[in-house]
């Protein structure tokens, strides 16, 4: 296994074609975390990450999979597959995390001024209290802090895995950190928080 | 710099920013804020990552993919065999060239008076339908190939019989009624132009040896 650990994506995909299965498991290994990882956060639902991680290298054995590595890598295109199973799954209502209103709130966003919103938390209750407010996350919002912030893909990656502009998703994720500061503020200190917004607007 | 500008470019990880942006955030006071705000934020979700990079996916699934993937790979391969045109045109081409044999051997010295003011119709080889067994014989020293063969089966005239432990094979064909009474087999006369069931035995030589009769139901 040791020999499939140097080879790259694209070189594991063309071993695979070819009936290796060793390549098949390599590619397996190195890939389900980050893909499991996401399909849980954005369905809300262990048993539909699984069936969905299992349905993205399933993908992977069709040949006509859709794979071109002229467009962006693999992992950014298994992240594709994934999302558009999750919202597939959402679509049929199997998902356990309820959708919030998809809203394209162009009005100036109130941020609150507490200079560190996880101050004084212990580093699980930071972790817990960031999930919260991660899956708070109004969809496309949650998407790309999901990737770009929690399983690092760059903003080319996350752009071919979410069909849109890097632009698009340098704005979400302004927008995105922006909804989480408003959120992890709202639940540590309310009133201080609300006390405390001031219009950006005037802040810029 | 304006903030505008100041937030457009901030690298996507880590916190160095440019000169220009400290610069910016030393002298605006709502951009400074913010930032703090955003290092703070940013490390948490790496906190989170760090945490969350322990979940992975169910280790069972792995076993489940592999099988899917020996499944896959294995149905490639049975396609593969599938376009293998020539193996059921092999099979078939020697059953037929075998049964045409059976019917030659059946059929010689045979041939009925042609019925003035008619055509003949044409000759047709017998079709082979399935082949029922590979047998091997049992030693005996009986002369009764029936006692070899099974019940009801009637060696082919001129045809040598089924020595001890010779191998040999039971294939079913059409044959013409008329070439079974021919062989001695029991037979209605006004069946002998219908086209009826038999079991043929085959020497492993290919030569036939024997036949039998198999009922309308399709079975001895």
């Amino acid at each position: 296994m040791a020999q499939y650990s140097a080879q790259t994506d694209d070189e594991l995909l063309l071993r695979l074609r070819n009936g290796d299965e060793q390549a098949f498991a390599a590619l397996y290994r190195r890939r389900q975390g980050a893909i499991y990882r996401f399909t849980l956060h954005m369905s809300g639902s262990p048993a539909a990450a699984e069936d969905i991680t299992q349905e993205v290298f399933l993908a992977l054995l069709r040949e006509d999979c859709g794979y071109d590595r002229e467009r962006g890598t693999l992992s950014g295109y298994l992240f594709g597959i994934a999302r558009k199973l999750v919202l597939r799954n959402l679509e049929r209502g199997r998902g356990d995390v309820p959708l919030e209103p998809e809203t394209d709130d162009a009005s100036p966003r109130e941020l609150a001024i507490i200079d560190d919103p996880l101050a004084g938390l212990t580093r699980h209750e930071a972790i817990e209290a960031l999930r919260r407010a991660v899956h708070a996350l109004p969809r496309r919002y949650r998407e790309v802090v999901v990737l770009c912030d929690l399983e690092e893909l760059d903003y080319a990656e996350a752009a071919v895995a979410l069909g849109c502009p890097i632009g698009t998703v340098r704005s979400r994720m302004h927008r995105a950190r922006a909804l989480l500061l408003d959120k992890l503020n709202q639940d540590r200190k309310p009133r201080l928080a609300v006390d405390a917004w001031k219009p950006m607007r005037y802040a810029i | 710099m304006n903030c505008q500008e100041f937030w457009d470019h901030l690298p996507q990880r880590g916190h160095d920013v440019t000169e220009a942006q400290a610069g910016h955030v030393a002298e605006c006071a709502a951009c400074n804020t913010q930032w703090k705000q955003h290092r703070a934020l940013v490390d948490g979700l790496r906190s989170m990552a760090e945490e969350w990079r322990k979940v992975e996916a169910p280790s069972r699934m792995e076993a489940g993919l592999m099988a899917a993937f020996r499944s896959h790979s294995g149905f490639q391969v049975r396609r593969a065999l599938q376009r293998s045109w020539w193996t059921p045109v092999f099979a078939w081409a020697s059953a037929a060239a075998a049964t045409i044999a059976i019917a030659a051997l059946l059929v010689r010295g045979y041939q009925p008076p042609p019925v003035p003011g008619t055509v003949a119709a044409p000759h047709r080889a017998p079709r082979p339908v399935v082949q029922v067994a590979s047998v091997l014989a049992p030693e005996t020293d009986s002369d009764d190939d029936s006692a070899v063969l099974g019940e009801g089966f009637v060696r082919l005239p001129n045809a040598p019989s089924i020595g001890p432990n010779e191998d040999f094979n039971v294939v079913r064909v059409e044959l013409p009624g008329s070439a079974m009474i021919e062989a001695g087999i029991s037979l209605s006369e006004d069946r002998a132009a219908e086209r009826v069931l038999a079991d043929v035995a085959l020497a492993s030589d290919g030569t036939p040896r024997a036949v039998r009769l198999v009922s309308d139901g399709g079975t001895y």
